[in-house]
């Protein structure tokens, strides 16, 4: 109870040191101090460590399960293992963002560190508008969102969180996903501190690359761990199916990752100045849409989780004024700022960059569009649609194949010039592109000429990005995200091409048949667990070299609250997931049983992950460059 | 207004679930003839009373019922399309996945690739900035 108050109170301190941080820096700007001053670093030191405490608090309230804390009783229960008390902390509104908020002052904290050899009014004016967005939240969490209400009288046991929050992967997926996706507050702070104070050139584009990689990498990471959730928690298999809450997540990655492109462009070649400021704003204002569409409830989803309008409107109010600020000060600073840009010939890396950002926006409006299209059709004429994967694929897989056989050729490309030569070596790459891509489609048995042509787009690029390896100069962190990227995109569609299903009623005893395997319904168990009783069925199969794999799908019913889900069981190998589910049909011996092959699975998240790792080459070679 | 469409939308199933459950019931006829082709059509359709789910990949009530109703009327005769608009017309456009090309989707569509138009265009002007 104390521990909850010492929260609540921290926060109020909190949202005082941004005030004060605020008057502060805006004082010291009119010095023109040539150094920013320790009371400021230190100022901005105090304001994470407020939020931290307070974020801790909550932390512990849950941990101890102190049902005077409302947001506590509404999610926890004293049956939770330990670490579903803590990431209950976070699987709720309140302490998402509070969660929010430690992140965006850990942000600022970690710039001021990070930009020691910057000038300093362009540090103090990112701090500035920085506490405008922490500001904003620090309202917004007191205001309509305060994790730390009290309930009289005190409750003894708690109403319990949610069956399909309790994983490992759920658990841990909002930190990762929300390092990247409120990382991105930094850089729309510092692209409009860089515009004000003049300082949009290369170095910092050096700068700010670091934190567009950050937020790039997490985001990445965070939408994987999302994806691997969908696909063994929600029991169909599926990792990706297009829903409102998973675009919200990808619109930040797309709108980062052509940032990204950009921002070296403007590194190497001063080039594209107002067009990175542009993606630096949009990147931002795209994480608050995210922000305003999952916490207003306006989405119809699977992820959704709150359902009130006052919050919506306070983000979007919020939001509307960031994005009329940014507006203003990029229309005042741009005569300043956008001078004479060099040329560009038509042969050249930067018009490779431009041809990335002109795809990956289109993909980008595609997912935007989709995503808000059908809400503004209920509100204007009440008239309800779904959009779901239909659409996307209509409209993003033709556009892929030239989008990466661009991607495929662009990075041999130089800067400013590139005279090109068709050697024997790219015939080689080509024929061996062509012979993969044909005994793909004869071994998946497609006859569709629009799959056999995304499959030589496809293996095109993985081919020409390993390729590179041979080159003296090699670029480590854009080889492995490109050969990532092929990589996804040929597992993906592997997947959803030879994906095999079936689904019977059958008793305990009984078998049936997919492909060549034999599947066994051998037993079936009822084993009991703090919190939840599950029932666990054996199934045994015998798969076409006569090898036996044992599955154990469950159906757990949890005690607080009391639902039931339905947990898969899969077996991974190199190249093919058995994943198989059960469910319980009323009043009957019988048993649902969906079996699925599902090919390349893996691959799936090891491609992220080189993906990723690529982000951390390019980490690491700018912080090798920077010792030099 | 959303609260508002979200509760009308709420007795909508009510009313849907209520008959599908009371009409369907002695439909379960089994055949590995539309099997295949009941699959196709129920992956396109949102079950109405789960959170962002498929009908195929949904195992309440109201899921197990459309699939069986959708199996008979297949081996009915009826094609895809019928069923589809048969579909439509009884639970509105929302119970599909795939929108469709009508008066009320066509910006939806068109939207993404005129912006693509003008992105290439900007493009194009940009790179020929240096010949002028």
């Amino acid at each position: 109870m104390i521990i909850s108050q010492l929260g609540y109170y921290s926060l109020i301190f909190g949202l005082l040191t941004s005030i004060f941080i605020f008057f502060n820096s805006s004082i010291q700007l009119k010095k023109n101090n040539p150094i920013i001053s320790d009371k400021i670093t230190g100022l901005i030191g105090f304001q994470f460590f407020f939020v931290f405490i307070s974020f801790i608090s909550l932390v512990y309230s849950f941990v101890i399960s102190d049902f005077s804390n409302e947001t506590v009783y509404n999610n926890s229960h004293t049956t939770k293992p330990l670490f579903y008390k803590v990431t209950g902390t976070w699987g709720n509104h309140e302490g998402s963002l509070l969660l929010w908020l430690l992140v965006l002052s850990g942000v600022l904290l970690g710039f001021i560190f990070k930009s020691k050899n910057e000038p300093s009014n362009y540090r103090l004016l990112t701090t500035l508008l920085h506490q405008i967005i922490v500001i904003g939240f620090f309202v917004f969490v007191l205001k309509t969102s305060n994790p730390f209400n009290e309930i009289f009288p005190v409750q003894t046991e708690g109403l319990g969180l949610n069956p399909i929050l309790q994983d490992p992967a759920l658990g841990i997926h909002p930190p990762i996903l929300y390092l990247g996706y409120v990382g991105t507050s930094i850089i729309f702070s510092a692209a409009l501190a860089s515009m004000i104070s003049n300082y949009l050139n290369k170095s910092w584009a050096k700068n700010i690359k670091f934190w567009i990689l950050f937020s790039w990498i997490f985001l990445t990471g965070g939408i994987l761990l999302g994806s691997i959730w969908a696909y063994y928690e929600l029991g169909w298999g599926g990792f990706w199916f297009w829903d409102p809450v998973e675009n919200v997540s990808l619109m930040p990655w797309l709108s980062l990752t052509a940032l990204l492109h950009c921002i070296v462009t403007l590194e190497k070649r001063e080039l594209f100045k107002k067009w990175t400021i542009v993606l630096c704003i949009i990147t931002f204002a795209l994480s608050m849409v995210g922000t305003f569409l999952v916490r207003s409830g306006i989405l119809n989803s699977v992820h959704t989780f709150a359902n009130d309008p006052s919050r919506g409107i306070y983000i979007l109010t919020f939001l509307l004024v960031l994005v009329l600020l940014s507006f203003v000060i990029f229309i005042i600073y741009e005569n300043k700022n956008f001078t004479q840009e060099s040329e560009i010939f038509t042969l050249s890396k930067e018009t490779a960059v431009l041809i990335n950002n002109w795809f990956i926006l289109y993909f980008l409006s595609v997912v935007l569009i989709g995503t808000i299209y059908p809400i503004f059709l209920d509100v204007i004429l009440d008239e309800q649609i779904s959009v779901g994967p239909p659409f996307y694929n209509m409209l993003i897989l033709p556009f892929l194949i030239p989008f990466v056989l661009f991607m495929s050729i662009g990075p041999s490309m130089k800067w400013i010039k590139t005279n090109f030569e068709i050697g024997a070596k790219s015939f080689l790459v080509i024929i061996f592109t062509l012979i993969l891509s044909f005994f793909t489609v004869y071994f998946i048995g497609e006859k569709n000429i629009f799959i056999l042509l995304l499959f030589i787009g496809f293996f095109y690029l993985l081919l020409k990005s390993l390729d590179q390896l041979r080159e003296k100069t090699k670029n480590f962190a854009q080889i492995f995200s490109h050969t990532g990227f092929s990589l996804l995109l040929i597992s993906i569609l592997l997947n959803s091409f030879s994906s095999k299903e079936i689904i019977k009623n059958i008793q305990v005893g009984e078998s049936f048949t997919l492909k060549n395997e034999k599947i066994i319904f051998k037993k079936i168990a009822i084993e009991k667990e703090k919190n939840y009783e599950s029932i666990v069925g054996l199934f045994e199969i015998l798969d076409d070299k006569n090898r036996i794999i044992y599955l154990q799908p469950e159906i757990r019913i949890y005690n607080e609250p009391e639902i039931a889900t339905s947990e898969a069981s899969i077996k991974t190998t190199l190249f093919k997931d058995r994943f198989i589910t059960i469910n319980i049909i009323k009043d009957q011996n019988f048993f649902n049983v969906r079996y699925q092959h599902k090919p390349f699975m893996i691959w799936i998240w090891i491609s992220t992950l080189i993906i990723m790792l690529g982000g951390m080459f390019a980490i690491f070679r700018k912080n090798k460059e920077v010792n030099i | 207004m959303f609260m508002k469409s979200k509760k009308l939308l709420k007795i909508k199933i009510l009313i849907i679930l209520i008959l599908t459950c009371s009409s369907f019931k002695n439909t379960a006829i089994s055949s590995s003839f539309s099997e295949e082709q009941t699959v196709n059509i129920t992956k396109n359709l949102r079950c109405l009373i789960c959170q962002g789910q498929t009908i195929h990949e949904s195992n309440s009530d109201f899921a197990e019922s459309m699939k069986k109703y959708i199996k008979s009327e297949l081996e009915n005769g009826k094609t895809n399309d019928e069923v589809f608009s048969s579909l439509i017309e009884k639970y509105g456009q929302w119970i599909v996945y795939d929108p469709g090309i009508s008066r009320n989707t066509l910006l939806l569509w068109a939207l993404p690739l005129l912006l693509f138009l003008i992105g290439g265009v900007i493009i194009v002007r940009k790179i020929l900035e240096k010949y002028e």
